[in-house]
């Protein structure tokens, strides 16, 4: 079997790890629209409690994938590019790597300035990052908003750049992050 | 005659409440001073623990390591005066579900006995709370201190038991039924 990244797909593992943080940061999206329109109560607790759990999980993923990425550099982008698409390519995929960070900081940040302590699935409790501060849960939870505004553009142009290579381009920029696909991968590497 | 009787019997009766305490030797009384006491909990909420602190209260304590059958604590908590750092959750507390403080502003516990234990003392005393009385036992530590003393302690209760949590507030998932108490008095003497 030839080297993942050099073969032109992501690693199982990076497309695990892939994977597994896009249905969290959707699933981060629902509870947070979800809580946001509820009163205070034990059922926005409970919702705001698994999103922390959650955001917890999505910081720790990304660590261990970023880690994973340094010594799994991702396949090369597919020749036909323009240099404008190279750079577009490039940013979106740095910013989503600051955001995936930024994002669960901003709401530890903003959970430790509430003087909410943020339990991982009550198994521990992660410890306060700054004392109470209400002006400063403010100005933290007006930035995890945007941020999370900013996730959802960068993310809405990640997917719709997946389809226009896959759909438009025909290449295998998204085949190349999907499991069990190695026939249709064969396909296109034939055609190149 | 009969109110005669009375009047001997209530005085026989006073007699012999003096004459046990005068054996049992007296209790100092104080009271805590409020600038260098504190009386806190802690809870657990979506897993993760918080503190409170109730900012006012009155104890009155009569003490004194010799004569515990004389000695009582009687602790009035103004629940108004919650305090977890955060104003949403004090408001919530406040509440109707939880301490209800419009129709149970204070908390009140009254001590029925106190003993010796290997590391300090307990106490066995009742706590009411939202209408509802229960034995909270408080394990605690008496150390004199000049004119005054230190009371230090701990007790365990559960909020439901008390009602402290109606509605939706029931459910033990998010809220824990436990909750943890432990003050520190710094205790004046009365006179």
């Amino acid at each position: 079997m030839p080297n993942p990244s050099t073969s032109g797909r992501y690693t199982a593992v990076a497309q695990a790890f892939h994977w597994v943080i896009a249905l969290l940061v959707v699933t981060q999206f629902v509870l947070a629209n979800w809580a946001d329109g509820l009163p205070l109560g034990v059922h926005k607790l409970a919702l705001l409690a698994r999103h922390k759990s959650f955001g917890m999980t999505v910081l720790m993923l990304a660590i261990l994938r970023l880690l994973w990425r340094l010594k799994h550099p991702p396949p090369e982008l597919p020749p036909g590019m323009t240099h404008l698409e190279r750079i577009l390519a490039r940013a979106t995929h740095v910013v989503f790597y600051v955001l995936l960070f930024a994002m669960p900081m901003t709401g530890w940040l903003m959970s430790s300035a509430k003087n909410y302590s943020v339990s991982w699935f009550g198994w521990f409790t992660w410890p306060n990052l700054i004392g109470k501060n209400e002006a400063a849960f403010d100005l933290l939870r007006s930035t995890h908003h945007i941020l999370g505004d900013a996730l959802f553009v960068i993310a809405t142009l990640h997917i719709v750049a997946a389809l226009k290579h896959h759909f438009w381009t025909k290449d295998d920029v998204l085949l190349r992050m999907l499991p069990f696909v190695r026939i249709e991968r064969a396909k296109s590497e034939n055609r190149s | 005659m009969t109110r005669h009787r009375d009047a001997s019997m209530a005085l026989l009766a006073a007699a012999a409440v003096w004459a046990a305490n005068a054996w049992a030797g007296a209790a100092t009384g104080y009271s805590a001073d409020p600038h260098q006491s504190r009386l806190e909990f802690v809870g657990v909420q979506a897993g993760a623990e918080f503190k409170g602190v109730f900012h006012k209260f009155n104890a009155d304590i009569a003490f004194a390591p010799d004569a515990l059958a004389n000695s009582h604590f009687d602790v009035q908590i103004d629940l108004n005066s919650v305090d977890t750092m955060d104003k949403d959750r004090d408001t919530t507390i406040r509440g109707a579900d939880i301490f209800d403080v419009a129709h149970f502003s204070t908390a009140h516990y009254v001590t029925r006995s106190i003993t010796k234990t290997a590391t300090g003392y307990t106490a066995v005393g009742a706590l009411t709370l939202r209408g509802v009385t229960k034995d909270v036992p408080i394990d605690f530590q008496f150390t004199a201190a000049g004119s005054g003393a230190r009371l230090e302690g701990s007790a365990k209760l559960k909020r439901l038991d008390f009602g402290a949590g109606q509605g939706d507030w029931k459910s033990t998932e998010w809220v824990a039924d436990a909750v943890k108490i432990s003050f520190v008095l710094a205790l004046r003497p009365n006179n």
